[in-house]
């Protein structure tokens, strides 16, 4: 009887113990992820296309600076088109210690006025009417989510790691996601995110994945909603990394001026 | 006229120095939109309130640390003819590098972190000519001004000195919907001539250093100005019939402070200033200089799903004597703006709010702004003046709905 006892705590041990690790190795992959070399500055052109379902399109295009300082980043943006919201910016700094809010500061050039905005209300919210998150769009902390290893699977052609995330915080407009990460280069290539249901509302699936100086960059980015059928393309244009560029560029300063 | 020499002898120095040297290309940037707004009356006689279509364009050069930047409109008004025609907007120069920046030439300067109301941002004045049933970055008369800015990672400070002073513009033309003398009294005239002279001690100036940092921003300001709004001092004219009422305009200073702070989804917003003898309006031709303090406390919300919510509170406190004054020492103003957008931000719904606390009377501005695509905007809107007594009580006649086409490009 005891043999059997201790037999059954054996096994149930083991499976613990295994279920720690693979949540261990969940988390590490993401770290990974996030820590993957992008430089300490970078540059980018963005184009934005929202396609609805019957096939009309809008475009939004964008052109950013970020900066990483220690584990935060600092973030510029201003909108080029279309003509509405041309000369707009957002100046973010984005801090990677869960709990701390983003500072936020929106120009908007018709009324020459910078306003602070809150830093942690807009995560959740579609960006610019796209069918990105302003979280989709910024960096998220890898604890923010737990993340369990489910298996590793062929993607076209490419070995890749899918792993399960399911966020701390109840408020996240996901239940879980789970992420294809292809191995070669630690780049997610493939998301689906399921709603609070449990029923899969978006999936991204990220594509052109190249070598720019030395760094593994993503072109495209498709996101769709499969619940309406609309979805939201970023074609990532002309991307440089370590561009020379100091701390003034991110300042309420830089935000008025302007492009 | 003196200014306008000056202006112009500036704008041939920098545009002979944006193309004197041909080693690197200039840079144009254009924009601009077409746009037409119409508005009737919902009550007797339903008639045209406003009927106007503008063009906007702007032009910015620059090369190396110049720049040039013009923005023209060419309006034309069927209820205002006075008003059809070409108005220059902004037009100013700059010459900057990381740390400073000089911008020289007729530009609209804003201060401060009130949502449409004013207390540390009196550099620039207003242009009631539709009163505030207009958007309200178009009622702002620019400056002819020097300003320099010196910016680092922490504060920004700025520098103004503006030689000639602008004045609010107000509606006193009988034809206009919007004059202020239809809804006073038939026999009342008004002379907005006096204004103060244009020579060197008459020159407004100050400055403003502001921080931004990780959880708050603050500044402090201070402004050797005039009362832009003039106060009016009231007489018999030489008729006998009517009365005339002459807009003053007075030195006064302020001195003034605003720090903004997020807490979770809200931003917590605060702005204070004191006018230091301010002229104040006269009960009849005696005037009175009595300091006032204006205080502003506002909270931004922020709770997600395209909302956004915001509620202000201002008040003035005028001190000393009011003997010879025709204000209350108390007054208070309270703003509530709310908007959402729907339809992946195809259409946005908003209502802005004023309500004057001492005297009751309130102004809303409902509209929804529809996205046809990139370029077009359609919107339509409803204004709504309430009240008895008080600056939105005046037009509680001119309650209009009204519709806009904007075309951007």
């Amino acid at each position: 009887m005891k043999t059997k006892i201790g037999i059954i705590l054996s096994f149930l041990m083991l499976i613990a113990l295994s279920t720690k690790a693979q949540i261990a190795n969940g988390r590490e992959i993401m770290q990974q992820v996030k820590d993957r070399p992008n430089g300490d500055t970078r540059y980018a052109e963005m184009q934005m296309i929202l396609i609805k379902k019957n096939g009309s399109q809008r475009e939004r295009k964008i052109v950013s600076w970020s900066m990483d300082v220690g584990k935060d980043e600092k973030k510029i943006m201003f909108f080029t088109y279309p003509g509405d919201v041309n000369g707009t910016g957002f100046l973010t700094w984005d801090y990677d210690k869960i709990g701390k809010d983003d500072d936020k500061w929106l120009y908007l050039p018709a009324m020459k006025k910078t306003r602070r905005i809150s830093g942690s209300s807009s995560k959740t919210d579609y960006f610019m009417g796209s069918d990105f998150t302003y979280d989709d769009m910024g960096s998220r902390n890898v604890d923010e989510d737990t993340h369990k290893l489910i298996k590793e699977e062929i993607l076209d052609g490419k070995k890749c790691w899918v792993v399960e995330s399911s966020p701390i915080d109840k408020h996240e407009i996901y239940s879980r996601k789970i992420s294809w990460i292809r191995q070669e280069c630690l780049s997610v290539v493939k998301v689906e995110y399921f709603d609070k249901l449990n029923k899969l509302h978006r999936t991204l699936v990220v594509s052109d994945i190249r070598v720019v100086q030395d760094f593994w960059t993503k072109h495209k980015m498709e996101m769709t909603d499969v619940q309406t059928g609309h979805k939201t393309l970023i074609i990532i244009n002309n991307p440089k990394y370590n561009i020379k560029v100091d701390s003034k560029l991110f300042t309420v300063a830089k935000l008025e001026k302007g492009l | 006229m003196l200014h306008y020499k000056l202006l112009t002898i500036f704008f041939f120095l920098t545009i002979s120095l944006l193309f004197a040297q041909d080693e690197e290309e200039i840079e144009i940037r254009t924009k601009g939109f077409v746009d037409t707004y119409h508005a009737f009356r919902i009550k007797t006689p339903n008639d045209w309130l406003s009927s106007r279509t503008r063009i906007r364009g702007e032009i910015a050069l620059s090369r190396q640390n110049a720049g040039l930047f013009i923005s023209l409109n060419s309006i034309y008004n069927s209820i205002l003819p006075d008003k059809t025609g070409f108005e220059l907007r902004e037009a100013f120069m700059t010459y900057s590098n990381d740390e400073w920046e000089f911008k020289i030439g007729r530009q609209i300067i804003i201060w401060g972190i009130a949502d449409a109301v004013r207390i540390t941002d009196i550099v620039s004045p207003m242009d009631y000519t539709e009163f505030l049933a207009q958007d309200y970055d178009d009622i702002r008369v620019p400056v002819n001004a020097l300003r320099t800015k010196y910016s680092n990672s922490f504060f920004n400070l700025e520098v103004v000195i503006i030689p000639v002073s602008n004045y609010f513009v107000l509606p006193i033309d009988k034809n206009n919907p919007w004059n202020i003398a239809n809804n006073i009294a038939d026999e009342c005239l008004f002379n907005l001539d006096k204004k103060p002279e244009q020579n060197l001690k008459n020159l407004e100036f100050g400055g403003r250093i502001a921080f931004y940092l990780s959880g708050i921003d603050f500044s402090v300001s201070i402004l050797r100005t005039w009362n832009k709004m003039p106060v009016f001092i009231k007489e018999v004219s030489e008729d006998d019939y009517s009365v005339l009422l002459t807009g003053i305009h007075k030195r006064m200073t302020m001195l003034g402070a605003d720090f903004s702070f997020p807490i979770d989804k809200f931003v917590i917003r605060c702005e204070v200033a004191e006018y230091f003898n301010e002229v104040q309006s006269p009960i009849f031709n005696k005037l009175s200089l009595n300091s006032s303090t204006n205080s502003l406390i506002g909270i931004d919300w922020y709770p997600g799903d395209d909302w956004n919510l915001g509620i202000q509170y201002s008040h003035k406190y005028i001190s000393g004597s009011l003997s010879d004054v025709d204000d209350y020492r108390n007054t208070g103003m309270g703003t509530v703006r709310i908007s959402k957008d729907l339809f992946r931000n195809t259409l946005s719904i908003s209502s802005f709010v004023y309500v004057d606390v001492a005297q009751g009377d309130i102004y809303n501005r409902l509209s929804a702004d529809y996205s046809l695509n990139d370029q077009i905007h359609l919107i339509l809107g409803y204004d709504l003046f309430s009240g008895c007594n008080g600056m939105f009580a005046i037009y509680k006649n001119n309650s209009e709905l009204w519709i806009k086409a904007k075309y951007n490009f």
